[in-house]
């Protein structure tokens, strides 16, 4: 019983340490708004407390049900009566609220002394405050936020004393079910072993792929092209990091040499060689696979982790020369270059945003067609066995250096292209297009999805580059998530949410796999 | 092992070797000539603006050594390179922001000026307040990032605390950013420490001016730099610290709290990072979100210019790195604007012509 | 018989501390050559001479006639010197097949535009390594067990795969570190069978680090003892097991044990 009440008090801290931050950096109030668009439109007036107020509310009320039910969760070798579990979410909730109720009190008499917060802190403008003491006054408000919290970690105990363990189970074995039911019904598995299977399967995802961009409008379109390139960089990455063990934070300095390459040779300033994007295009990949071989030779000598630093030493030194009078001239300094030529088909211009999609796809379709042929191949093995234990893979005959040169040579021109892709479609391009927040989003969507495997990678940067165009209100909050997103994963699942799977090479299908993997283009990855 | 596997990559070893020279002789030469060039064949600084200079660098450079050393101590414990080291930096540049905001807000009336705020009246307090307090946040930061973010992840491969670290770094430093918003503060100082104020020294018929914020910067860090020194050597925590860098598994049969010596490293080298923070906000003015990245670069660079590790190598290479800095682009001929980029060509450099720095590694060794 | 690898006057040292001390040694071809001494005697550091992880302060290494001084252990292991390692060092998030086909890196000759684009060529040689991996495997016993990842397998799968994809690249040389390390008696006889085996079977030159004295005596032809990173005798294993030098320096203790068990 101690244990647990103990326990329910160390959880409040850290949900109330958590909601404090939350609250400081301005969350529950545009979650609140988030909510607020996804329930209704109008301004409610519910209990005396007007729509926006009711909507941080109930963010704020999840977050307390949350810290109850993990406060008041089963401890291994302890006595669960709902005695308690009632009483640990109780001190959960009683110190979360304490944490909370005191910082809106704090904030709110400050406010009333006079104090402008938001010149110290930039989220707490006085209607924050406002909102936060739920439009009482001072103490009122701040008691009502303890009261709220203590109750909502209460029920929340209550609720995960109720369906201890077994909601899930029950919603796994139903899964498990319908899922199998599926899979194993006579119909299913004559469709799936029939020989046109894989053929239908691809060419139907052909002709969703065609689908897509001409049904979805400008917005839709614009949207997916650039989450497309996202999907394009990731794959590229994915072949230094994922595959070859290689932590490259300075990956948007090859985007960028695209991105100018194609910048400066087919707009009409600073140079006004109107060349056409079908020259610029393979110029742009083979330049930054070079400037990849170039970065490479004297920094995958070192040890793996200083390439980390070198590499976002050298993503900066792009973008300061890029921004310097220096190079202004050459460059088109900080204002960029714009009126960038897009490519032509057949003498039409091919160069809207949906044109676009089709080509973002067309590099994407090519890259993961050479990154899963290489992964399955010498190289491919080569470059695992070094992220593996690269003394070992010496000592196994590989030349590393020509391998990481390899692999970061191939990731470099896929930046390349999706750099050149970039800048055409957009038809600018500039030195705030190239910051190390590209390198930094591009190395999430990898980690998220998981290193080294081509479906996590298409998913992670749906997720992570997808979700925040739809969720516009967040935006402020990405980078943030992304940070902490990436320690999260590393302790949590450092394998990414869709691990790559490996293929049995021995037994079962062995023999006909390898032969059909040698023959269709690309193995299972 | 790892040093010798490393550094010596099979590529045929005469070639890069050749590449190695070719470029030294010509690096060496262009600075040879530049050398000449700016002191005999076209002066174009007198004597006095050298001075100045060279003061901003060694001040700089103080500061630079005590980031440093937090990179080194980290890196001698657990092989990782700290990213989140500039953004703890941040936080302590915050800390004494936050501290002179409170006591210039905080009247002290006096005899002769009723309106006089505590900043101001004792500025001795105030400055040690700002330290302490800065110092204090920093090192509690320090703790516990490497108790959230890095001891779950011991025994994990390489790659997997370094973009925890990464992650953590852009976590703290968009943190800040939300907290308190994307513009440039203003670090006001106490009158007495108006910046651009100092004693003047006569040079050439001009003025130099050394500033009082630079002298303090300075001699604080160098006696923070004695304090470490004397910490790190002669006392018990020391004496753990050197023995776990060592090798942990040793160490902790010997009875170490391997754990515990780690989290002090965190907290130590977290505190330093929080000094340097404060003296950045004092001497250089500007607080923000990012005012930690790209001096923890630079810091970082040092460390390995000193050889990583190498605590001394550390100061030795921060010293140098904020002279160079200063130095370094009236001699090359580069525009200032590209300084950073200066920094970032001498990481590159060491990094081709000697990877174990100027004093070279202080690092156990992994067995094959 | 010619000679597989001859080392003259190594010697390697650690800041001061002398690992090896001008150590010759000359193995014969297709011989079985164990290397003894107590911990610390130098013997892995030996290892590491050779097989280009260090290189020599002083001394040559010869193999087959051809100097492996100064070549870095990717080069050294494409002369056909393969090794295992004292705490197995798999690949281990790979499968055992995979590991098997790492180890056949140095034999392969397909480059990265023949794997894009899959010639006949790479597919050719890719089927080739494949059944040569699942040979391998079913010959140090480990058939069926390929498409485990390598940290599953148990610890004596573990260090016959690490065998297996040292064999991979056809060594000439085969250096086994410790491979009996962790065993029990029935497990250390099975691989002394091995060890025989490869050497009757695929004639390859054993050079052999060990611990285990019945082992070293039942498998060698040669032994070399070191002690403070000097060779302080060679010869036959009676030899050896007379030696005075030796049997104070080190057997001295093997022995009485050896007797006690």
């Amino acid at each position: 019983m101690n244990k647990q009440i103990n326990n329910g008090f160390r959880t409040g801290l850290i949900f109330g340490i958590i909601n404090i931050f939350l609250i400081l950096i301005g969350f529950p109030m545009v979650a609140g708004t988030i909510i607020k668009d996804a329930i209704h439109n109008d301004s409610t007036v519910l209990l005396g407390l007007n729509a926006d107020i009711l909507d941080m509310l109930i963010f704020m009320g999840l977050i307390g049900l949350w810290a109850g039910a993990s406060g008041g969760r089963r401890l291994k070798g302890e006595v669960d009566t709902w005695l308690d579990a009632l009483a640990s979410s109780a001190s959960s909730g009683f110190t979360n609220g304490l944490l909370v109720g005191g910082l809106a009190y704090l904030l709110g008499a400050l406010n009333d002394a006079g104090v402008r917060i938001s010149v110290y802190l930039a989220a707490i403008l006085p209607a924050t405050i406002k909102q936060l003491l739920l439009g009482k006054n001072t103490l009122d408000g701040a008691l009502l936020e303890f009261g709220f919290l203590f109750v909502t970690g209460l029920l929340g105990g209550a609720l995960g004393f109720a369906l201890r363990g077994q909601w899930r189970k029950a919603l796994g074995d139903w899964w498990k079910k319908i899922w199998s039911g599926f899979v194993n019904s006579a119909w299913v598995r004559k469709i799936r072993s029939h020989p046109l299977f894989m053929p239908a399967v691809y060419a139907l995802g052909l002709v969703i792929l065609y689908i897509i961009p001409q049904e979805a409008g400008k917005y839709w379109n614009y949207t997916l092209g650039t989450v497309g390139i996202y999907v394009l960089l990731g794959l590229g990455l994915n072949v230094v990091v994922g595959f070859a063990g290689l932590l490259d934070l300075g990956y948007v300095a090859f985007f960028a040499i695209g991105a100018y390459t194609v910048a400066l040779l087919t707009a009409p300033n600073p140079h006004h060689l109107m060349w056409s994007f079908w020259v610029a295009l393979p110029i742009g990949i083979v330049l930054a696979a070079a400037a990849g071989i170039l970065l490479g030779i004297p920094v995958l000598r070192m040890r793996g982790d200083y390439l980390a630093i070198v590499t976002l030493g050298f993503g900066e030194i792009i973008r300061i020369l890029a921004t310097s009078d220096l190079l202004t001239p050459f460059s088109g300094g900080p204002k960029g270059v714009s009126a960038i030529g897009g490519p032509t088909l057949f003498g039409k211009p091919f160069s809207s945003d949906k044109d676009f999609v089709y080509l973002i796809m067309i590099g994407i379709l090519l890259t993961i067609f050479v990154t899963t042929q290489l992964r399955s191949s010498r190289v491919g093995r080569a470059w695992e066995a070094m992220r593996e234990d690269e003394t070992v893979a010496r000592a196994m005959g590989i030349n590393t250096l020509t391998h990481k040169l390899m692999a970061f040579a191939i990731g470099a021109a896929f930046a390349g292209l999706g750099g050149v892709l970039f800048a055409s479609r957009n038809q600018f391009t500039g030195p705030e297009d190239h910051n190390l927040m590209v390198s930094i989003n591009v190395l999430s969507v990898v980690i998220v999805g998981g290193m080294g495997s081509i479906p996590g990678v298409i998913a992670g940067a749906f997720a992570l580059k997808g979700l925040p165009e739809v969720l516009r209100e967040v935006q402020d909050y990405r980078v943030l998530f992304f940070g902490a997103l990436l320690v999260i994963m590393m302790i949590w699942r450092p394998e990414g949410l869709w691990p790559s799977s490996r293929r049995s090479m021995e037994l079962g299908k062995a023999d006909d796999n390898a032969k059909k993997n040698s023959g269709a283009p690309g193995g299972k990855p | 092992m790892e040093k010798t596997a490393v550094h010596k990559a099979s590529m045929p070893v005469n070639t890069y070797r050749l590449i190695q020279i070719v470029l030294g002789v010509v690096f060496s030469a262009y600075v040879i000539w530049r050398f000449y060039d700016v002191f005999i064949g076209n002066p174009a600084y007198g004597a006095d603006t050298w001075m100045r200079f060279a003061i901003s660098g060694v001040v700089l450079g103080s500061v630079y050594a005590l980031v440093a050393i937090g990179y080194t101590l980290v890196y001698g414990i657990l092989f990782m390179i700290n990213f989140a080291h500039g953004d703890i930096m941040m936080i302590g540049a915050f800390g004494g922001y936050f501290v002179f905001e409170a006591l210039k807000n905080i009247p002290s009336p006096t005899v002769g000026d009723p309106h006089q705020v505590f900043l101001n009246a004792h500025p001795i307090i105030s400055v040690i307040l700002a330290f302490v307090v800065g110092m204090i946040v920093a090192a509690v930061s320090g703790y516990f990032l490497e108790k959230i973010a890095y001891r779950p992840l011991r025994n994990a491969p390489r790659l997997v605390p370094l973009i925890s670290a990464i992650g953590a770094s852009i976590f703290l430093e968009n943190a800040a950013l939300l907290l308190f918003g994307s513009q440039r503060r203003d670090f006001v100082n106490p009158v007495q420490l108006t910046r651009g104020t100092g004693w003047n020294i006569p040079v050439n018929g001009t003025t130099v001016i050394l500033p009082y914020t630079g002298v303090l910067t300075f001699v604080l860090s160098v006696l923070i730099l004695i304090a470490l020194y004397l910490l790190v050597q002669r006392t018990r925590i020391g004496r753990a610290m050197r023995a776990v860098a060592e090798n942990k598994s040793t160490a902790a049969l010997m009875g170490i709290d391997v754990d515990g010596v780690i989290s002090r490293t965190f907290i130590i080298s977290g505190a330093l990072a929080g000094a340097a923070g404060v003296m950045w906000g004092i001497h250089l003015g500007l607080v923000y979100y990012q005012v930690g990245f790209i001096p923890g670069i630079k810091a970082f660079t040092a460390a390995v210019l000193g050889g990583i590790g190498n605590i001394p190598g550390a100061m030795l290479g921060g010293m140098f790195l904020g002279i160079i800095e200063a130095l370094g682009p009236a001699i090359l001929g580069l525009p200032f604007q590209l300084k950073d980029v200066l920094a970032f060509g001498i990481l590159v450099l060491i990094l081709i012509f000697r990877p174990t720095g100027l004093l070279g590694e202080v690092l156990s060794e992994e067995k094959v | 018989m010619t000679t597989a690898i001859e080392t003259l006057g190594l010697t390697k040292i650690f800041g001061g501390l002398v690992a090896v001390n001008h150590v010759d040694l000359t193995i014969p071809e297709k011989s079985i050559f164990s290397v003894i001494g107590p911990n610390g005697a130098g013997k892995t550091t030996f290892y590491n001479c050779i097989t280009g992880f260090y290189t020599p302060d002083e001394g040559t290494v010869t193999f087959f006639g051809e100097s492996l001084v100064g070549l870095g252990p990717d080069r050294v292991m494409y002369k056909g010197i393969a090794r295992t390692y004292q705490n197995i060092r798999l690949f281990s998030s790979m499968t055992a097949i995979e590991n098997i086909l790492v180890g056949e890196h140095s034999r392969l000759t397909t480059n990265f535009v023949e794997a894009i684009f899959r010639t006949p060529r790479f597919r050719k040689e890719e089927e080739a390594a494949l059944n040569e991996a699942k040979r391998l495997l079913k010959f140090v016993g480990l058939a069926g067990l390929g498409d485990q990842v390598a940290r599953n397998l148990p610890y004596g799968a573990q260090r016959r795969l690490e065998i297996a994809r040292a064999l991979a690249s056809k060594p000439k040389l085969l250096l086994l570190d410790e491979p009996t390390a962790g065993m029990n008696p029935h497990e250390t006889k099975e691989m002394m069978h091995f060890i025989r085996n490869l050497r009757d079977e695929l004639g390859i030159t054993i050079l052999l680090i060990e611990h285990d004295m019945r082992m070293v005596m039942g498998v060698s032809d040669q032994v070399a003892v070191l002690d403070y990173g000097s060779k302080i005798a060679e010869g036959s294993p009676e030899e050896i097991q007379r030696n005075p030098r030796v049997i104070e320096a080190y057997l001295g203790r093997g022995a009485t044990t050896e007797t006690v068990n």
